[in-house]
């Protein structure tokens, strides 16, 4: 089975936030949440890199370990979901998780955190597929479209990249040798001719 | 004229697109902006995005993960377990009722221990509920589980403090607390010898000491996890804090249960009624001056 997989390219990322706002309103986010962010290194400087940055759908996600109504999840497909109705907004996942991907929807009664939200890799929720439940809490369901996630599907630059693990990689690699410049700007062709 | 005036302008431009060309072609262009290796970059990028969770992240996941509900479970088996020992093997303790009845507890005093009590108890169920939440589901239940927590919590924050305040002389280590400790309380054997103990015993003085002050501290971490008032990595600590600190008082709730409610009889109606009989002050509480 594939293993479904985000990939951005530092090289390319130009720091646009389009990605975000396709996430945002695509997916119909609650208020106080972003799936999505990019971050950006020595801004200004020369060596200014941005990466966006989602759920990582790890393999042994930490939050799936911490929660403690089992309300996470994973695909076969290795993505990570959660499911709105068992979770009951403890704020586990969000210590456990290493990159600030589970977000919680604010203004509720007494600054209570109603249930996590978090990137669905565009592959909806445990309700029926193509629902309007699942589309009203988890946002749109391309994965099942035969679609890539929103954010990759918009990135003007192709920095970000879903999909196939295997795929993904392959592109990512033909793509920095093609570069042939920084890490790999002298690798086997450059020493060995052109084979 | 014309020719001649065009060229006095193209020739400049054909310079200096010649002298950008020479410029880009040269090393010096390939090695400016963009060019650093990727593995320094993500070096960099990774700083930010995964913050400090190399500092506690790690150590919060595994134990929330499994070590936690273990403890809670441990604590909720072997503590009842012991004393239901204790209960076969050496049984209750009951005193005469008969001589004059010794006031202990004042109507303020029983009040707010009671407001206090039915805040804990309330603690201790929702509480226990979050940490085994998974086997009664999650969803609506144990979310409405998490506001009665909160509202449990103030509650018991502002009788804790009133019965900190009026139970804070008598709570004060004297130096046969030590002595008390030794014989366990007296609660090993079944002969009434004097228990060396004030108004309060040393048992009774490290449950005081344990919900007062460690009921601050959970009160205040209890407000950050709830709020996410602190920084992340500090919020792991406090919660790894909550846990450990819990288990302990989820312990002690249980022994405080067991002694006013089985070990000694009549235990219960002194918190009611407010008067305890004098024998069983002259042997519990030998060193109470009336």
């Amino acid at each position: 089975m594939a293993r479904m997989k985000f990939l951005c390219d530092v090289e390319r990322c130009i720091d646009c936030n389009g990605c975000v706002i396709a996430c945002k309103e695509g997916n119909q986010v609650p208020v106080g949440v972003n799936r999505r962010r990019v971050i950006t290194i020595g801004e200004g400087k020369p060596g200014e890199k941005s990466i966006s940055v989602a759920c990582m759908h790890c393999s042994d996600a930490p939050c799936i370990a911490v929660c403690p109504v089992d309300a996470i999840y994973q695909r076969e497909d290795g993505i990570v979901l959660v499911n709105k109705k068992t979770c009951i907004g403890c704020g586990y996942c969000f210590m456990a998780c290493p990159f600030g991907a589970p977000q919680f929807p604010s203004g509720k009664v007494f600054g209570a955190r109603g249930a996590m939200d978090k990137c669905t890799f565009c592959a909806g929720g445990p309700e029926e597929t193509f629902s309007d439940e699942e589309k009203r809490l988890y946002g749109q369901n391309r994965i099942a479209e035969g679609k890539v996630p929103l954010c990759a599907a918009m990135c003007a630059t192709k920095a970000l990249m879903a999909g196939d693990a295997n795929v993904v990689a392959d592109a990512y690699r033909k793509r920095v040798f093609a570069r042939g410049s920084g890490a790999n700007a002298w690798g086997w062709d450059k020493a060995y001719g052109k084979k | 004229m014309n020719r001649k005036k065009n060229f006095r302008f193209i020739l400049p431009i054909g310079v200096l697109f010649l002298a950008a060309v020479a410029w880009a072609g040269s090393p010096q262009i390939l090695l400016s902006p963009g060019s650093e290796p990727s593995t320094a970059s993500f070096a960099a990028i990774n700083k930010i995005f995964t913050g400090d969770w190399q500092q506690y992240g790690q150590l919060f996941t595994s134990w929330q993960g499994g070590l936690f509900n273990r403890i809670f479970l441990l604590v909720l088996t072997i503590v009842p377990g012991i004393f239901l020992l204790h209960y076969i093997v050496i049984g209750a303790k009951s005193f005469s009722h008969a001589g004059t009845p010794i006031k202990f507890f004042g109507i303020l005093t029983r009040l707010l221990h009671w407001l206090a009590a039915l805040s804990f108890s309330l603690l201790v169920i929702t509480g226990l509920m979050v940490v085994f939440g998974k086997f009664l589901g999650g969803g609506a239940l144990i979310m409405s589980g998490r506001s009665v927590h909160l509202i449990a919590a103030i509650v018991f924050c502002l009788s804790a403090a009133g019965l900190f305040l009026i139970w804070l002389k008598d709570m004060l280590p004297m130096p046969h607390d030590v002595l008390w400790l030794f014989i366990m309380g007296g609660y090993l054997s079944k002969k009434k010898k004097p228990i060396p103990a004030g108004k309060f015993n040393a048992g009774q003085k490290i449950w005081f000491w344990l919900a007062t002050i460690g009921g601050g501290v959970m009160a205040w971490s209890g407000y950050n996890l709830y709020s996410f008032a602190a920084p992340t990595d500090q919020l792991r600590q406090m919660a790894i804090l909550h846990n450990f600190l819990a288990a302990a008082l989820v312990g002690f709730f249980i022994i405080h249960l067991y002694m006013s409610l089985f070990a000694i009889k009549g235990s219960l109606t002194s918190m009611i009624s407010g008067y305890k009989s004098s024998d069983e002050v002259a042997v519990m509480h030998s060193r109470y001056k009336i």
